[in-house]
């Protein structure tokens, strides 16, 4: 492949937001690499899977129908995971990159660092796409929500290709004016009420905005990371007193539920979790979550 | 295994995990706090400074706490998994569509379902055959009827419809859904739930029908206890019914059972919760606050089935200690359901019952009138007057009564003159029924008649002639078989008896029971061996299906080889004209191995003696070997709630 040396960066950049837009991202942005440099640990940085990388370019996917966020929660959990989409759409960005710019680009590994075990990503997508300005930290966990798109999967793409780098939201959407009001009157945002594992807490500051995020993510990790739940059935049924036992603990209703989603390769899955993204209004009235309307924005 | 080493290679002890698992769990993003926005601020200062809080790697934990990095991943893993807790998903299907998750409402589903041993070892009392189950289910008969359902039916579909009429009071059945809601809502706050066991000791009142539907409605189970029951009846029924809440009044005569219940908390283990209809004492809960619950039954409370426990009655223990019958609504509405047809209850009708609310016959009235959607009419206690004076001012059509209190009426001529003009049928039950007293009674009927119908706890309404049948047949029959009931005269290996001959009534059905609960014996006893339910009560049938009762296999005496049923003998006796009532029993003879004893209670300066009863009994014919050989004069006799003599209390000897 050839250098970058005659390419527009501006120009390149471009063209990059163009294709991943029409392949389905609501947003692009690229990343300020040195400061994801500075801020993510060793071993968690961009050039620490390539060593080369001038660029990291974040994108966001997602939008749900106004419905989709009424739906059972249970049911949720299913549609409410767009990541792989996402994901598709960064890996052909990587080959798009590859063949119009002949510069080596991969697909970030969305996944965990199998060096530390799961709760451990490789690379932080959020620090990407909120240095890239495609989504600002919540209340809710540090989800990340962008005040037009609201609630998104990331991926990203990191490349050799050199990228004029984007700031950071000028301002974080969260809270948003109806949560500030509601945590004036209970001390809680909609978030951190309505988490069935109470794992969001939090203050806002006297102008508005966040002073404090507190997340229990192990707490969160249990309701919405069943891939934990796997060994936890072995064991436990490792552990059982007999044989009727034993048996009781691999074929429960449950978790059958376990085995026939390992089988088919199913993610989004048992207990995707969305219930601080329902009562969120950013996330449920994004304005241009909603493709037709977006289209008619001309966005 | 971390990166391929093992816990040992990695040099990690017990103690290590113990010093640094906390700490390491924590500094870990297992817990993360942010402080500002600094990350899109590009603040780095505050990033390095509150770095730690947000989540640190591990190698930045080993780092600042001297372990390894290896170390520390293999801690925290271990720790994260110690920790880790699966089934948290359920909350989210309880939360449904739309709704919202709130702590304050919200219960766990292990907690939900964590029904306690005595609900459980209640519940796993229901044990049917799992090929009937299927027959009955197949068929139709059990359709998954609840009390509260046909609540929620009549109030939707006929709100203004009076539902229970308590004098000059009427509740709606738009107000019955409501008052038995937040009834069921103060129950539950008051700490009963499902599948538990509530022991009621009321009158016919509105508290203690609404108490029924309330439990019903909260999944808990209703377990009555007869007004005449004192210390010793009380302890042993609510120790074997393992009941958590009593409901009583404030007291009946001078007995104050909720004082005492309090009082004898110790030797109740099971018993948490008193509640008082009257004035609480100290320790106790008033019913009335109860009924202003405030709250509402949680959101996520599952709704009752009809599969559930439903009542846990105790069988009269005539010849012997009760016996605990658990049923559910499967059993026990399937019969009323099909019984309103038969009874000829509609929608508007209003039904009185005489019999106490302690007794399933009287339950059965409630059920049935509650499924066409009539109205219950309340007579708090048994008077004649007041019987004939309620059934005029409410309207009766249906009255269902014991042969005792007709008899009462009759006795004291209350029927004479008094307005029975919208009585459509009356049914008695609950003892034998003097053929005389209904050919008495019906003639005052102008516009209805009188059925006779059997039944026991252990399956509710077994046989009842219909109201289209002859006088005659009502006052000699108990009538045939309630739909979907099957009944059999077997003899004593079980054989069916030919059309006509004498033998045991056994029974087959939707509504039969299960079997008694915690009493593996005389569930046992109860059954022949092909499942059919042993009545006890001895009777023929007609080529129409028709059961005519002669007395209890138990009563039966055997003199000197020669069995008879005294029954007949007893009816006859109380014809006499000092005689209010009697019973014949056993007793043990060298010679004859039984003879009888008669006990009898005479009318206010009465007088009678062996030879005078022998003499008239003579010219009634009965023969020699029948007549009694001891008459025991008594002021009363030992009754049941249906008046019925248990005449395992009569001792011979005394």
């Amino acid at each position: 492949m050839s250098g970058t040396t005659e390419i527009d960066p501006a120009a390149a950049k471009a063209e990059i937001i163009a294709y991943a837009k029409k392949r389905g991202a609501l947003v692009v942005g690229v990343a300020d690499l040195a400061a994801i440099e500075r801020i993510a640990p060793p071993g968690h940085r961009p050039s620490d899977i390539m060593p080369r990388v001038k660029s990291v370019i974040a994108l966001g996917v997602g939008g749900q129908t106004q419905g989709a966020w009424s739906v059972p929660a249970k049911a949720m959990a299913y549609f409410g995971s767009t990541e792989t989409r996402a994901y598709s759409c960064a890996y052909g960005l990587s080959f798009f990159i590859e063949n119009r710019f002949q510069t080596p680009s991969i697909y970030c590994p969305p996944d965990m660092d199998n060096e530390a075990g799961p709760r451990v990503p490789m690379q932080s997508l959020k620090l990407h796409a909120e240095l890239a300005g495609i989504g600002a930290r919540s209340l809710a966990g540090d989800i990340l929500l962008h005040p037009e798109f609201g609630y998104m999967y990331f991926a990203s793409v990191f490349t050799e290709l050199e990228l004029p780098a984007d700031a950071p939201l000028a301002e974080n959407p969260c809270p948003a004016p109806s949560c500030v009001d509601m945590y004036r009157k209970v001390g809680q945002t909609p978030c951190m009420k309505f988490c069935p594992v109470q794992c969001l807490s939090g203050r806002i500051d006297d102008a508005g905005r966040q002073a404090e995020m507190h997340y229990d993510m192990a707490a969160c990790a249990e309701m919405t990371q069943q891939y934990e739940a796997v060994p936890a059935v072995i064991a436990a049924a490792l552990a059982a007193e007999d044989a009727a036992a034993r048996t009781d603990a691999l074929f429960d209703p449950d978790n059958k539920m376990l085995w026939y989603k390992m089988s088919v390769g199913s993610g989004g899955l048992l207990a995707q979790c969305f219930e601080c993204m329902r009562v969120c209004p950013i996330a449920t009235r994004a304005p241009q979550a909603d493709p037709i309307r977006r289209s008619k924005l001309g966005s | 295994m971390t990166q391929g080493l093992s816990r040992r290679q990695l040099g990690i002890t017990d103690a290590m995990i113990d010093a640094y698992g906390e700490t390491i769990f924590r500094l870990s993003n297992n817990h993360q706090i942010r402080r500002g926005d600094p990350v899109r601020d590009k603040d780095f200062a505050a990033i390095d400074a509150h770095r730690h809080e947000l989540g640190m790697s591990d190698a930045e934990i080993a780092a600042r706490i001297g372990l390894l990095s290896a170390q520390v991943t293999f801690i925290r893993n271990l720790e994260e998994r110690r920790r880790f807790r699966t089934g948290h998903y359920h909350m989210l299907n309880r939360l449904g569509g739309g709704r919202r998750f709130r702590a304050d409402r919200m219960t766990p589903f292990q907690d939900h379902f964590r029904y306690s041993e005595a609900a459980l070892g209640l519940r796993a009392a229901l044990a049917f055959d799992p090929e009937r189950v299927r027959c009955y289910v197949e068929r139709g008969l059990w359709r998954s009827d609840t009390l509260r359902g046909w609540i929620e039916r009549h109030a939707r579909e006929r709100p203004d419809a009076p539902a229970i009429i308590d004098g000059g009071r009427v509740i709606t059945y738009a107000a019955l859904g409501r008052r038995v809601a937040t009834l069921a809502a103060g129950l539950y706050h008051a700490g009963v739930r499902p599948g538990e066991v509530v022991a009621v000791q009321l009158l016919n009142t509105v508290e203690h029908l609404e108490g029924f539907l309330a439990l019903s409605w909260l999944g808990a189970v209703m377990s009555t206890l007869y007004m005449t029951f004192r210390e010793a009846d009380l302890a042993a029924q609510l120790t074997h019914s393992r009941a958590c809440a009593l409901i009583v009044p404030e007291a009946i005569g001078e007995f104050r059972p909720a004082e005492w219940a309090l009082a004898h908390r110790g030797e109740l283990p099971h018993l948490r919760t008193v509640i008082v209809v009257g004035a609480p004492p100290a320790g106790a809960i008033a019913h009335d606050a109860l009924a202003a619950e405030a709250r509402p039954l949680p959101d996520d409370l599952p709704v009752p089935s009809a599969a559930d426990p439903f009542l846990l009655l105790y069988t009269s223990g005539t010849t012997s200690a009760p016996k605990g019958v658990p049923l559910n609504s499967h059993q026990m509405l399937t019969n009323a359901r099909l019984g309103i047809v038969e009874h000829d209850i509609r929608a508007g009708d209003v039904v009185l019952s005489a019999a106490p609310f302690g007794h399933l016959y009287a339950l059965y009235s409630v059920q049935m009138a509650l499924c066409a959607g009539a109205a219950v009419l309340l007579l708090p206690r048994f008077t004649p007057p007041d019987l004939v004076k309620t059934i005029a001012a409410g309207r009766a059509s249906h009255v269902f009564a014991g042969p005792a209190h007709l008899a009462a009426c009759q006795a004291a001529n209350s029927f004479a003159g008094a307005d029975l003009a919208s009585l459509r049928l009356i049914v008695l039950s609950g003892s034998v029924v003097p053929p005389d007293l209904v050919r008495a009674v019906g003639p005052h009927l102008r516009n209805g008649t009188i059925s006779q119908l059997w039944g026991m706890t252990e399956l509710q309404a077994g046989l009842y002639t219909r109201p289209g049948d002859p006088l005659e047949r009502a006052a000699t029959s108990a009538g045939r078989a309630s739909p979907g009931t099957e009944v059999r005269i077997a003899d004593e290996n079980g054989r069916a008896v030919p059309t006509g001959g004498d033998g045991e009534l056994q029974v087959r059905g939707p509504s039969v029971f299960a079997g008694y609960y915690d009493n593996p014996a005389a569930t046992a006893a109860a059954f022949a061996a092909d499942g059919w339910f042993r009545s006890g009560d001895i009777g023929s049938m007609d080529s129409s299906g028709n059961v005519t009762l002669s007395g209890r296999i138990k009563d039966v005496i055997n003199r000197g080889g020669v069995k008879y049923n005294p029954q007949e003998v007893e009816l006859l006796i109380e014809r006499h004209p000092a005689v209010v009532q009697c019973a014949i029993v056993p007793v043990a003879d060298a010679r004859m191995g039984e003879r009888a004893c008669c006990f009898a209670v005479l009318k206010p300066g009465a007088a009678l003696d062996l030879e005078g009863l022998c003499a008239f009994l003579t010219t009634q014919g009965v023969a020699k070997y029948k007549l009694p050989e001891q008459l025991k004069i008594r002021a009363e006799l030992p009754l049941t709630a249906t008046r019925k003599v248990i005449k395992s209390r009569l001792a011979p000897s005394a």
